[in-house]
């Protein structure tokens, strides 16, 4: 599967392409980001400080106008005052509007990306791959059903598809208990991790379709490979072929794919939170939406931040996917499915 | 097979795929939890009246008999009435249709005239800064959330420069051709048209001008190192030629076919699109149906949608065959 060939492939290209060491770097940042999450935020993410909302982040501090309501002479009344913002040392990306800490949201919000993009494509792989390669190698019926139903899926945009179903199924989420914090190692953190197990589904459901069509098409070209032939006239059944002999040689491609699966799905999942289709607050497209309603009123960063999160996320996950893609086989497809 | 006979025979494959992207649909309503009842109901009904709004949304009836009456009455144009607007399903979708395909069709321009010249720019000055730079646009682009360029243009153009209009749709294109008939001020209202459309076209169409950049750029790279751009240099050519007339030329088609695997893409990133600037399209009806279980609506939006896809693949895949006659044979 993974022959030495195929390492100096990678090494080759990753020493020539200054992108593909830049793409690395960044997944290999937000993954430990991801992993290590309660020891790099330096606040509870959830943890709201009233009257520290609305900070800036540093190097921004800012005088503006706030009116409050005041006692002036046994009267309520409205008072406008300039009052100076000053960005707050504690809280690098600033506070939302609820004085939660920028930084520490930035940083959770990883971990959602992360695990559902990656749970989201090994669900769409483990549906995909198989139906793939069985309607590729057998044909014929099975292939054209296949084939249709691709189509019909194929009709529905991914994001409305995904809107729809968890809109009428309901935001389900599951509690996962986070073990740096249930072994007592960042005591102030939230106990568990919200996984929005519903999102997870539906966007494996909505995806697999590119890994059926991925693996399909190398089945029919591996079927009419001498070695395959040779252990069909050996009298080998049809499913060891396929998993001795058609699987392995059709990882490459699905492997490429996969990476560009896990961006276009963190983007998906950035967009369902964002429409409020997820069943976790601490996301960054659920952060780009509470943001939007300060855009007008001054507190750009609120909905700025995040955005750069993905972006980077996004970036960082493309570019390996085309160092992969470079290496391995220069003539695949990268493009597919995304948000 | 002849062009005639292909293009009849995706057509009929066209329309298998519209029946599953209807049956589909159909079904939704039965893997989903809860009785739509419940969405037209008063939380306090009684049985009996639950029975009778059962009764006149036809949803007593066997499954066999809702879904052949469905589908009957979906092929006399009828996608029956909204629970929760009272209108025609109909008339409502094919009143918001109009604006997505204003919004999607204004995207596509600006990715398209941006991206084809900075593809071949970039292939044909390759690793010179002009193609860095084409390379890093184009990977920012495919990997930006939509929504959340379309809250920065927002930021930057309507709120810090307050150049355009950041809600709805003001006027739409039919209204600035048909001021220069009625001898209306054109000027004004395209200028108005424009301060609505540009933000929503630019957050929409950045994915893809950054898609077909790239595609573009290997394609032309591809196409520039085969042996016919050799033999036409080799036969004095002027480069231009080359470039435009056959290496382009090549190039587009397959751009084309994957444009047209990608409009469900373009579809979805309307619907969010028109979520940020309150756009009043196909999606945000979408959005709106769902939340409230209007089932109607949603299941005639879904169709819809599912159906223009259909179309423009079939129609993209005529034009393929048009263009090179060896997808026929196959």
């Amino acid at each position: 599967m993974v022959s030495s060939r195929v390492i100096r492939n990678l090494k080759k290209e990753f020493k020539n392409s200054g992108l593909a060491k830049l793409g690395l770097a960044l997944v290999v940042v937000i993954l430990l980001t991801a992993v290590f999450a309660p020891f790099i935020a330096p606040h509870n993410p959830t943890d709201q400080q009233l009257n520290q909302s609305e900070l800036p982040p540093i190097g921004f501090s800012e005088t503006a106008e706030r009116t409050s309501s005041q006692m002036v002479d046994g009267e309520i009344q409205t008072v406008t005052e300039e009052v100076e913002i000053t960005a707050d040392p504690d809280h690098v990306f600033g506070t939302d509007g609820l004085g939660r800490d920028m930084f520490s949201r930035v940083v959770y919000g990883a971990r959602t990306s992360l695990i559902v993009g990656v749970l989201g494509t090994l669900l769409a792989a483990s549906i995909g791959v198989p139906v793939g390669l069985l309607a590729g190698y057998h044909r014929g019926r099975v292939d054209d059903a296949l084939m249709r139903i691709a189509d019909i899926s194929l009709a529905f945009p991914s994001l409305v598809l995904a809107v729809a179903l968890i809109g009428l199924w309901g935001r389900a989420a599951v509690n996962v208990p986070d073990p740096f914090v249930v072994a007592g190692l960042a005591p102030e953190m939230p106990e568990s991790f919200v996984l929005p197990i519903t999102v997870v589904i539906v966007v494996g459901l909505v995806n697999w379709v590119w890994f059926a069509r991925v693996a399909r098409g190398e089945a029919l070209s591996l079927r009419g490979q001498e070695y395959v032939k040779a252990s069909r006239a050996l009298g080998a059944d049809d499913n060891t072929i396929i998993l001795r002999h058609v699987l392995p040689n059709a990882v490459t491609p699905i492997i490429v794919l996969g990476t560009v699966q896990v961006a276009a799905i963190i983007l998906l999942e950035s967009s369902l939170s964002f429409l409020g289709f997820s069943g976790t607050t601490l996301s960054w497209g659920f952060d780009i939406a509470q943001g939007r309603d300060y855009v007008s009123s001054g507190q750009w960063w609120i909905a700025s931040i995040p955005g750069l999160a993905i972006m980077l996320s996004v970036i960082g996950i493309n570019l390996l996917g085309d160092w992969l893609r470079d290496a391995l086989d220069p003539g695949i497809e990268g493009e597919g499915g995304a948000a | 097979m002849s062009f005639g006979r292909f293009a009849l025979k995706r057509s009929l494959q066209g329309i298998g795929v519209v029946w599953g992207v209807v049956t589909v649909v159909f079904a939704l309503r039965f893997v989903t939890p809860g009785s739509p009842i419940n969405a037209v109901a008063p939380l306090d009904a009684t049985q009996e009246t639950r029975q009778a709004i059962a009764a006149e949304l036809g949803l007593n009836q066997p499954l066999y008999v809702q879904y052949g009456q469905y589908v009957f009455e979906l092929l006399q144009g009828d996608m029956g009435r909204s629970y929760i607007r009272g209108q025609e399903v109909t008339t409502l979708v094919f009143e918001r249709l109009p604006a997505t395909i204003e919004l999607a069709l204004a995207a596509s321009v600006v990715a398209i005239v941006l991206a084809i010249p900075l593809g071949v720019i970039s292939a044909t000055r390759r690793n010179e800064p002009v193609d860095y730079g084409a390379t890093l646009v184009s990977l920012g682009g495919i990997s930006t959330p939509n929504f959340w360029l379309g809250i920065m243009l927002i930021l930057i153009f309507a709120v810090e420069f307050n150049i355009f209009n950041t809600s709805g749709r003001g006027v739409d294109v039919g209204d600035v051709a048909m001021s220069v008939i009625n001898a209306e001020p054109f000027v004004g209202t395209l200028l108005t048209w424009l301060a609505y459309i540009t933000l929503p076209a630019i957050a929409l169409g950045t994915y893809f001008m950054a898609l077909i950049t790239r595609l573009t750029r290997s394609g032309m790279l591809d196409e520039l190192s085969k042996g016919y751009v050799q033999a036409a240099r080799a036969k004095g050519l002027p480069r231009t030629l080359i470039r435009y007339k056959h290496a382009l030329r090549n190039t587009l088609i397959p751009v084309i076919t994957v444009l047209g695997l990608q409009l469900g893409t373009l579809i979805g990133g309307a619907v969010i699109t028109e979520a940020v600037f309150s756009w009043p399209g196909l999606g945000t009806l979408v959005i709106e149906s769902i939340n409230q279980r209007d089932w109607p609506a949603l299941q005639g939006s879904l169709i819809v949608i599912g159906t223009s896809f259909v179309l423009v693949n079939i129609l993209v895949d005529v034009v393929y065959a048009y263009l090179d006659p060896e997808v026929v044979t196959d």
